[in-house]
């Protein structure tokens, strides 16, 4: 990540000397592939959003996003034991219940979710559903194709403690700390996500749902068998627009923070990473042009990936 | 093989065997006392010659008798010298200043030597001549009069790595006076390290390489420092708008040694601080560089001279946010010694050792709250060679030698802490080699016709402990490693380099030559970027890198028009390269955990053929040269993709036309204007989006190509008058006095007509999918507008 920050500086002093202009450029070579976007928890049941890839000039207004997402797939999930197809549900015909969750999914209004006719796979037989120390197969069978793949769920790891303290200079406002002991004998590698359960003026949780940090993915390359503290910022707080500048970042005095902590396997973890390093470099040609590697077999891009979170409250007090 | 011996064995028979009187000598400028290199001495009634060697030298045996010799030299008048030759006989030539009224400027004493040397794909640059072209702000840039040489390309604009016939900006011997310089490049690559008031000589060699030369597969960039005055002291220096150098030069002792000491400094820093208040989060951001050039040299009797050449320079790049409690610091730079010894053991040989020292170092150091990171990167060499010259007959001139050199490359060293808890970043790896060569060659007068350099390189190289090789296992399990002990040898290369070049003179005014090199490089660059930054990271052979060969072929047809007033040349040439590296597909090297950068890397290889056309004119008003060049450049590299790709600098077209014009003694005016084609580079195909973020797909590599590049570059030079009127106190007449002091202003113009040429272009996506504003649109990035400078040089 330290070359990611050297090359983004870099960047940044190219950019303040120079301007830029939007071209019109032959950029050839475009073929649709599937996209294949799924994960499994433990006691959670396998998810799977299928979806094409599009061409870099396709149009890009809601509408065109939204019929990308693929319905008419065959999707099985197998633990080695058990092997179960899973059940294609779309927007238009949701089970009770399930439309809040569905909303979130796709990221659209809870009110507008059944104008659309989106559909996911998965299953509500609890013999499928994720257990720490299960390997999970999936196949997807789509136009006559088939593709693979293969993730497991690792036994978690839990955190010492969590707190909170000011940051200095200020009284009410600070990041949330952590203190981690990393397994020695294992390659590990951790997702952060958060959300604050404390209520709003409406008796609702001021989070509905968790939320990723801008660098969520990190593994025990330097910190493998060490006990160390480390830091999260507050990233919801950089998307509320009456929250003042200054104090972005932080969790306020009495904030109450449900931290998913998920562990994965290296392979997905390989899939993550190679993610967040493309979100933060933005195409720019100083970092290595490089695709981020799925794995997801038969052509297709994505993720199949388990997860094996563990949930700490931490109420943001001294 | 066994032919290439057998042939050199005749040769040297032959050589021993004769039984003539030399002539020898050194060359030096009347005015200063400095060694010319390539000064020519040339025996027309038995039309022999040669020139001297880069220490000012030279030797000339033939039959005695009485002979008409010319001592000539760049923009110097020539000495003609009757001398009668029955024994060996040394002689010391100085060569005056011309007077400076002269209408004309004259850039070439070496009128016809592109007819008559051997030298295929070489050039050597004037220095004065490149002060009257356009300079980029203002600086005089060796590295980028480079690039306007057909087979020479730039990496990106403004950029200084240099690709020649298509072989990477690692494959280029960059000399500093024998010593290696690795980065050759100020403020991530805009500058070269190469001050140009320090600077005596420069030569390009890229093609038809002679065996004196290797560890690099393109090219040679042969850079020598001036000597300093060895009569009297001298200051010199200009200002320009964000650069100054300043320059001193005399004797240690007069006429037996002589020292110059130049520096340059930078004051974007300065100028950034008041655009930043001190109240700014961000201030302490800045950058600057400096550089300091230091040579001496002292003649210990008639046949010992010792030099002494050093180069520091040092980038720093700061960037500071007082509301995050975050800052970087990024120095990086270079320091290169040279220590030199010349021998004349007899009037045929001439010795040269060389002692060398060369440290590049980049470092990167961030700060946050309690948080410290460190990352350095680095190369040291240490090494030595001796090369001698022989010089039997008129016929031909030998050279042999032996080089050494003892690197250690850090790849990448890292350390973090945080507070008391200092994080497990591994070991610091270092990787240490030997790389030996031995050569010889002869450049040989077949007849009056035909001439050929013949040479074979040796070389070998050891990889040695301390070492640790990890071996990478299963993803969840545990790796493996192989620790080496101190001095063991983990892996041995080495190989024969043939090395063979030759002209036929067709007549009197032109020639066809031809050449051929096969080369070994153990050293690799490694690059992320598309751009060429401190960031890439220098890397050695190993057991899994191996060394980089390849050879060249290269043909070409040199002709000479009115009277040498024009030379031209068309070369053909097809280079094949081995061994080539690049990252893995999305490869980090950021730590140096349970891993070596090696591990990181994959292997291919590449070809490149091309034409290149040049049209020179050295005499007259108007001066200058056409240089267009026509190449295909290729790579594959199966681990990252199955098909062939085009390389990133791969350019159909390539123009550079140079022009300078002296109007009058007080006016010069330059111009330069370049077309390329543009680079290519590889984008996104296609877009997708995972857990409602939007990730982009990669196609073919290098598949898009850039608008072509041009641009035009105009400058003119305001000379003062170099003389003063006084009354001779005697006659009363008036005499016209040089004048001590001189200056002048130089004016530039960079891109004339403002062209928007692109340095980079990316995906830029604003909006969001789910709103509804969501675009994707392809940006380019243009660095450098129109920008017009001006330098103030002075000379006292």
């Amino acid at each position: 990540m330290k070359t990611q920050k050297i090359i983004g500086l870099i960047v940044l002093l190219f950019f303040t000397i120079s301007c830029e202009k939007e071209v019109e450029i032959e950029i050839p070579g475009y073929e649709k592939q599937l996209v294949v976007d799924g994960f499994i928890e433990t006691n959670q049941p396998p998810f799977v959003l299928l979806s094409n890839s599009q061409d870099i000039y396709s149009p890009t207004d809601l509408n065109s996003f939204l019929s990308g997402f693929i319905s008419g797939a065959i999707i099985t999930v197998s633990d080695g034991t058990n092997s179960v197809v899973l059940d294609e549900i779309c927007t238009d015909n949701l089970p009770p219940g399930t439309e809040e969750f569905a909303a979130q999914i796709f990221g659209l209004p809870v009110e507008e979710i059944a104008n659309y006719h989106l559909c996911a796979y998965t299953s509500f037989n609890p013999l499928i559903f994720g257990q720490v120390g299960k390997t999970y197969d999936l196949t997807v069978s789509y136009e006559g194709k088939n593709y693979t793949s293969t993730t497991q769920i690792l036994a978690p790891t839990y955190f010492d403690s969590t707190y909170w303290k000011p940051t200095e200079g200020l009284t009410d406002y600070g990041y949330s700390y952590v203190t981690l002991s990393d397994p020695v004998e294992t390659k590990d590698a951790y997702k952060w996500e958060v959300k604050r359960i404390n209520k709003n003026e409406d008796g609702k949780e001021i989070d509905a749902t968790f939320t990723k940090t801008f660098q969520p993915i990190f593994n025990d390359d330097f910190i493998n068998g060490l006990t160390f503290d480390f830091w999260y910022e507050n990233p919801m707080s950089f998307k509320e627009e009456n929250s003042k500048s200054e104090f972005r970042g932080y969790y306020k005095l009495n904030d109450t923070v449900v931290i998913k902590f998920s562990k994965m396997d290296q392979i997905t973890f390989e899939f993550f990473e190679k993610k967040y390093v493309q979100l933060s470099s933005g195409g720019s040609p100083f970092a290595s042009p490089s695709n981020i590697p799925t794995n997801i077999k038969g052509g297709a891009l994505g993720v199949w990936a388990g997860f094996s979170p563990i949930f700490d409250t931490l109420i943001c007090k001294q | 093989m066994k032919y290439l011996f057998s042939l050199l064995i005749l040769i040297l028979t032959q050589v021993f065997f004769a039984q003539k009187s030399t002539l020898s000598g050194s060359i030096t400028d009347s005015k200063t006392g400095e060694t010319i290199v390539g000064a020519k001495i040339y025996i027309k009634s038995i039309n022999k010659g040669t020139v001297t060697n880069s220490y000012g030298f030279y030797s000339l045996t033939i039959p005695s008798g009485i002979y008409d010799v010319i001592f000539s030299a760049n923009s110097l008048d020539s000495v003609r010298e009757k001398i009668d030759l029955n024994a060996d006989f040394s002689l010391n030539v100085e060569l005056g200043q011309k007077i400076q009224n002269l209408s004309e400027i004259n850039i070439n004493a070496k009128q016809k030597d592109n007819i008559n040397s051997t030298k295929i794909g070489q050039i050597e640059l004037e220095i004065a001549q490149l002060k009257t072209l356009p300079a980029f702000m203002g600086e005089v840039d060796i590295i980028k009069m480079i690039q306007l040489l057909p087979g020479v390309s730039s990496a990106s604009e403004g950029g200084q790595g240099f690709y020649v016939r298509g072989g990477g900006p690692d494959q280029n011997l960059v000399l500093l006076d024998e010593a290696q310089v690795y980065n050759a490049s100020h403020l991530f690559g805009f500058f070269s390290v190469f001050n140009a008031d320090a600077v005596k000589s420069v030569n390009l060699i890229k093609g038809g390489m002679p065996a004196n030369y290797g560890g690099r597969m393109s090219s040679v960039l042969e850079v020598s420092m001036n000597e300093g005055n060895y009569k009297k002291f001298k200051l010199k220096g200009g200002l320009g708008l964000i650069f100054s150098r300043l320059t001193l030069e005399g004797p240690i002792k007069k006429d037996k040694g002589s020292f110059i000491v130049s520096a340059r400094r930078t004051y974007i820093d300065v100028l950034m601080k008041s655009f930043i208040p001190k109240t700014s989060n961000f201030a302490g951001s800045g950058y600057y560089f400096h550089d300091f050039n230091l040579k001496a040299n002292y003649k210990l009797g008639k046949k010992d001279k010792i030099f002494l050449s050093s180069y520091y320079g040092k980038d720093e790049f700061t960037y500071t946010n007082a509301r995050d409690n975050f800052s970087v610091k990024m120095p990086w730079g270079n320091a290169i010694t040279a220590l030199r010894w010349n021998h004349i053991f007899s009037p045929k040989l001439f010795m040269n050792v060389t002692g060398t020292f060369t440290d590049y170092l980049f470092k990167f150091v961030s700060e946050q709250d309690i948080f410290k990171f460190e990352l350095k990167s680095g190369i040291k060499d240490v090494g030595g060679k001796v090369d001698f010259s022989y010089y039997p007959n008129s016929r031909h001139k030998i050279k042999w030698g032996s080089e050494y050199l003892f690197h250690t490359f850090t790849p990448t060293s890292v350390s973090a802490s945080q507070e008391d808890v200092v994080f497990d970043t591994g070991k610091a790896q270092k990787l240490k080699s030997h790389e030996t060569a031995i050569y010889l060659l002869d450049e040989i007068d077949l007849n009056e016709y035909v001439r050929v350099n013949v040479g074979l390189r040796y070389n070998m190289y050891h990889f040695v402990g301390p070492f640790t090789r990890f071996i990478n296992g299963s993803l969840n399990g545990q790796d493996s490693q192989i620790e080496y002990k101190k001095n063991e040898v983990i892996k041995f290369y080495n190989g024969l380099e043939p090395r063979l070049s030759g002209r036929i003179l067709v007549n009197e005014t032109s020639s066809i030559k031809a050449g051929y090199n096969y080369n070994y490089q153990y050293v690799h660059l490694t690059s992320l970027s598309a751009v060429s930054l401190p960031t890439d990271i220098w890397f050695p052979s190993t057991d899994i890198a191996k060394p980089q060969t390849g050879w060249q072929g290269t043909v070409g047809y040199f002709k000479n028009f009115k009277k040498n007033m024009f030379e031209t040349s068309v070369e053909l040439y097809y280079k094949k390269m081995n061994n080539l590296i690049e990252y893995k597909q999305g490869a980090l090297p950021q730590d140096n955990v349970n891993d070596n950068t090696d591990n990181l890397l994959v292997f291919g290889e590449g070809w490149s053929y091309g034409a290149e056309f040049f049209i020179k004119k050295s005499i007259g008003k108007l001066t200058g040269w056409i240089g267009y060049t026509w190449s295909k450049t290729d790579r594959y590299f199966p681990d990252l993709q199955a098909t062939i790709f085009p390389a990133k600098y791969d350019r159909r077209h390539d123009l550079s036309i140079v022009a300078g014009y002296k109007l009058n003694n007080r006016w010069t005016f330059g111009a330069v204007f370049i077309y390329a084609t543009g680079n290519t580079l590889t984008l996104p195909t296609s877009w997708y989006v995972q857990d409602q973020d939007l990730l982009f797909n990669y196609g073919s590599r290098n598949s898009t190509r850039m608008a072509p590049y041009h641009r035009l570059d105009l400058s003119a030079t305001l000379y003062d008058k170099p003389t003063k009127t006084h009354f001779d106190e005697k006659t009363g007449e008036k005499i016209e006095v040089e004048k001590k002091c001189r200056s002048n202003l130089s004016f530039s113009i960079y891109n004339v007509y403002n062209r928007a040429n692109p340095y980079f272009l990316y995906i830029d996506n604003d909006g969001e999918l789910l709103k509804g504003d969501f675009k994707i649109t392809v940006k380019q990035v243009t660095l450098f507008p129109i920008i017009p400078s001006v330098t103030w040089n002075f000379e006292f």
